[in-house]
């Protein structure tokens, strides 16, 4: 039952996390915007329009959609929210999370190749190269939890790191990490600095010029993979925070949400960065990922002395 | 009893030399099937805990009562390569069909003999006890597989290939018998119980790494796997496929015997394999991620997952000398469940890129692509093969690197010993892991889909059906260990802890292994939701109109097949990273930036490996400054050489009555 909770939670929050995007942009930058459900109108209009594809295309261009989105599901099924226990949860499960997104990835990746269009093979190219430097960050970000928490199942570790307190440096470094994560959503959910989803010419686009050639029903397919990744993501900052601060299931709604804010905060007032100087910045998400489980490993190794 | 499997081997193979060209494939795969049902019956009885099988008769006087002992670990390398000698057979049933009209007869016989012996040897590798059983078998292993690369000795570059095969497994050879003759001289028992002798009582880090540098040669590891991308892309499909997924294997098993027995020296070998491992995967990645031509692209993933596999080895020793039995455990596992993994996706890539040479021609990605609209099953057998590879769920890749990273993972949140071990190779295996993505996705991509990118490509058609056969054991292989992984995953920790002596703790494996199916039931909620989801979109289309139109080119259509991404351009970020480790070399005009309306141009770039290139060098320069030496002592004088042969016996007495040999 908890499980069923947790999911209908993130996928709410899925649902709603770019409607609050759209809203809190609209108002720094003082326009009027949207209304907070556009994005859901678009949606409909997608489902209710037909399906071009491409003369080159293949079952792995129609496939991908769906992979991607069943994938993006099946990690948040190992996600928890605050005292709500996941569907699934094993012994490193962390490990099929991050392998699950990858999934997500790479069915992108195998359907913008399909097209044989020479934008879609950037996107493709891009996306994979900043999505293997990114690896590693996702893994040390895990390992870092595993640490602190002594659990390697996110339905242990979150619990665990919210039992325990944690001294005030160690709070820090797992605020920092939450800094990291959202980084991390830049890079894997393709916002600003990373990529720029409202770009309008393909040579400077990663993700979008990807899917540029899916319509209708693929397209929203896409479109609502893309949100739940953002949430799953966003989750995992959530839960960490919390457990820092205490607080339960709200304490990660609130921190979800603070999460959001923020990266709509930097889409409005940050430049997407050149694309020449985004490996460089994914190296630094990983770097200071490193560093913080340095840090959290001496830490901790001295309470264990001491 | 080694040497009467030899002459068994022999006499099978012999009659494929007088049987008419059209049986020869038929008669030498039901002799493969038979020797490997054999060998895996006995691997399931050894397995199925039936006690180690020790064998010793036959002909014994011949190489001084070679014994032939199968326990788990054996019997474990014998499954592996019995399924990929079936898997191998039978799918050059149908790549050779081509060939019987442009090759002679004997030469085909030759091929198949060879390879019938080549299997043979591997299990007389895994299988012999004693030093001269086991070298025999190795160097057979060698002389075989040097034969089945030179099956088209026609083309110059795979005559090279397959000389710089034999030198470098010379060397090899040469550490190992080394190695043996050191053991043997040192405690008086020869083979491998000398070794557990040996290594019991002496720190021996000196002779780790000889017999490192001999497995490793064979094995491939950085920067001895100057060979690999040579002769995979020279031998035919199946042979890559079989010496790729199998016989480097054997480099694995010698070192999982060596670090089983190693004693008091375990902590420095240890971190050594480790180092080793890591350098060798990353640099495996990397380097196929630059590839252009699809075999030397698998075959650098190849060197990249010995590297996960060394890697691991090196992480159970770590976790052994902490006393951290789990990690230690998972990692030997994940090693092996890997070997077997490999195996299997390695001979599907192989066959799959064996199909596309059969029909176009050629392997290289310029000339490939839309390949899967002409040739849906090798692709969809294909698309198999790189999932598994990359490690993605559900298919069998990544449970192997779960076992693996699980180890690191607990070992991370036990607070146990090698902790920053463990972080080193949580993020070596992530960086490996998104770099081999981008390998298979351009491999995949490029080479199936998309457009046409040359008119042989253009009319190329499926393969056969006896080729497509071949693909069905290590697909199913794939898909049995990617489903059903906690079957498979208890035995091993079970099997790697009686290997390494393990403490053994059910509850601690319990705790872990318990809920494991829920891998298992990932993955069908996975399949079921793509399925479904697929279902509802089929459902919402059935409505709507749809329509194929040309695809999205900046208010153009796309014009041409040229304007797709090439492999080059795919893997254009990497050459920040990759410039360092490569040499580039090409010939041709490059566009000017400032040639504003281009002229048609020309030309290739060849990604060459820097160590190989530095190794081949450094080779020939000492070489020929050796030889220069050397020549002053060919005077054409009778006298001056008859005093050379003074010496030479002078030498000899003097070193006898010296005791020196």
């Amino acid at each position: 039952m908890n499980g069923i909770l947790a999911i209908l939670f993130l996928l709410g929050a899925g649902i709603l996390m770019p409607g609050v995007i759209n809203r809190i942009r609209a108002w720094l930058s003082g326009r009027k915007g949207m209304p907070f459900f556009q994005h859901l109108y678009n949606l409909r209009a997608m489902v209710r329009k037909g399906v071009v594809t491409g003369h080159t295309s293949t079952l792995i261009f129609r496939a991908a959609p769906s992979v991607c989105l069943a994938s993006v599901f099946t990690a948040m099924l190992f996600m928890p929210v605050g005292g709500l226990e996941p569907i699934l949860s094993f012994r490193g499960d962390v490990i099929l999370f991050a392998y699950l997104l990858a999934v997500s990835r790479i069915a992108l990746i195998l359907a913008a190749l399909d097209t044989g269009s020479s934008f879609e093979g950037m996107g493709a190219s891009r996306e994979a190269l900043y999505g293997a430097m990114a690896e590693p960050a996702l893994f040390i970000v895990a390992g870092t939890t595993a640490l602190v928490s002594g659990y390697t199942s996110f339905a242990d570790i979150f619990p665990a790191m919210a039992f325990r307190g944690f001294s005030i440096e160690l709070s820090l470094v797992l605020l920092l990490l939450v800094y990291v994560i959202i980084k991390l959503i830049t890079v894997e959910c393709g916002r600003i600095p990373v990529d720029d989803p409202r770009t309008h010419l393909e040579l400077t686009m990663i993700h979008e010029v990807m899917v540029l050639d899916y319509s209708g029903v693929d397209l929203a397919t896409v479109t609502v993979s893309g949100w739940l990744k953002m949430a799953a993501l966003a989750a995992v900052a959530g839960n960490i925070a919390a457990a820092v601060t205490g607080g339960g299931a709200a304490a990660v709604v609130g921190w979800m949400a603070l999460v959001v804010a923020i990266i709509a905060v930097v889409e409005s007032f940050v430049a997407r960065n050149k694309l020449s100087r985004n490996t460089t910045y994914i190296l630094t998400i990983v770097a200071i990922a490193l560093v913080l489980f340095l840090v959290a490993f001496i830490l901790e190794s001295d309470i264990k002395v001491g | 009893m080694i040497v009467a499997l030899f002459i068994l081997a022999c006499l099978v193979g012999l009659p494929v030399f007088f049987l008419p060209v059209r049986a020869k494939n038929g008669y030498f795969f039901g002799a493969t099937a038979i020797f490997a049902a054999l060998f895996l019956y006995v691997a399931a009885s050894v397995l199925g805990g039936h006690g180690d099988l020790a064998v010793d008769g036959g002909p014994a006087n011949l190489f001084g009562g070679s014994k032939l002992v199968v326990d788990k670990l054996s019997a474990f390398f014998i499954a592996v390569v019995s399924l990929g000698a079936v898997s191998a057979a039978l799918y050059c049933w149908g790549y050779l069909k081509p060939y019987r009209k442009t090759k002679p007869g004997p030469h085909i016989s030759l091929h198949l003999f060879s390879f019938l012996l080549l299997f043979v040897s591997i299990v007389m590798v895994v299988t012999a006890r004693d030093a001269y059983g086991f070298l025999f078998s190795w160097e057979l292993m060698s002389v075989t597989s040097f034969i089945l690369i030179l099956f088209d000795a026609g083309r110059p570059e795979v005559r090279r290939a397959a000389l710089s095969y034999i030198v470098m497994m010379h060397i090899g050879f040469v550490f190992l018998l080394v190695g043996f003759a050191v053991v043997s001289a040192k405690t008086g028992i020869s083979g491998f119980a000398g070794m557990e002798a040996y290594f019991g009582a002496v720190k021996g880090i000196p002779l780790f790494l000889v017999f490192l540098a001999g497995f490793g040669m064979k094995a491939g590891i950085f920067p001895l796997h100057t060979w690999l991308p040579e002769a995979h892309p020279a031998a035919p499909a199946h042979v890559s496929a079989f010496m790729s997924g199998v016989m480097i294997k054997t480099g694995v098993y010698g070192m999982l015997r060596v670090v089983s027995f190693m004693g008091p020296g375990l902590s420095t070998g240890g971190m050594v394999l480790f180092v080793v491992g890591i350098v060798t995967g990353l640099y495996g990645a990397f380097l196929a991620a630059v590839q252009n031509d699809m075999k030397r692209l698998l075959a650098y993933s190849s060197i990249e997952n010995i590297g996960i596999i060394f890697t691991a080895l090196g992480a159970a020793t770590i976790g052994y000398t902490h006393g951290n039995g789990l990690m230690a455990a998972c990692a030997v596992s994940g090693a092996l469940l890997h070997t077997l993994n490999h195996s299997f996706f390695k001979s599907v890539l192989f066959f799959g890129a064996g199909n596309v040479y059969g029909r176009v021609h050629t392997t290289s990605l310029d000339a490939l692509g839309g390949l899967s609209r002409r040739m849906p099953v090798t692709a969809a057998f294909f698309l198999c093969g790189v999932v598994a590879i990359a490690a993605l769920p559900p298919l069998s890749g990544f449970v192997s690197e779960f076992l693996i990273y699980y180890g690191f993972f607990d070992t991370v949140s036990g607070g146990a010993g090698g902790m920053i071990a463990s972080i080193c190779g949580i993020v070596a295996l992530s960086l490996i892991g998104g770099i081999v993505l981008l390998a298979f996705t351009k491999l995949f991509g490029v080479s199936f889909l998309g457009s046409p990118r040359s008119m042989a490509a253009r009319s190329a058609s499926e393969a056969d059906r006896l080729s497509l056969a071949g693909f069905v054991i290590p697909v199913a292989g794939i898909l049995c260990v990617g489903l059903m992984p906690s079957f498979f995953i208890g035995g091993l920790l079970t099997l790697s802890t009686e290997v390494y002596g393990l403490e053994y703790s059910p509850e601690l494996y319990a705790s872990f292994t318990g809920k494991l199916w829920e891998i298992s039931a990932a993955a069908g909620i996975f399949i079921a939701l793509t399925l479904g989801l697929l279902g509802v979109r089929y459902m919402i289309l059935r409505r709507q109109k749809q329509q194929t139109s040309p695809v999205w080119g900046c208010g153009f259509s796309t014009g041409s097949y040229k304007m797709q991404y090439s492999g080059e351009s795919f893997s254009e970020g990497l050459y920040g990273i990759s410039t360092s480790l490569t040499k580039n070399s090409g010939g041709g005009e490059v566009v000017d930036k400032n040639e504003i309306f281009p002229n048609e141009h020309t030309f290739n770039v060849r990604h060459k490996d820097k160590v190989s290139t530095l190794l081949a060098q450094w080779w020939r320069e000492s070489s020929r400054r050796v030889g220069k030496r050397a020549v002053r002592l060919n005077t054409g004088k009778v006298n001056h050489y008859i005093m050379y042969a003074l010496v030479f016996l002078v030498l000899v007495f003097l070193l006898t009555i010296t005791d020196v040999i």
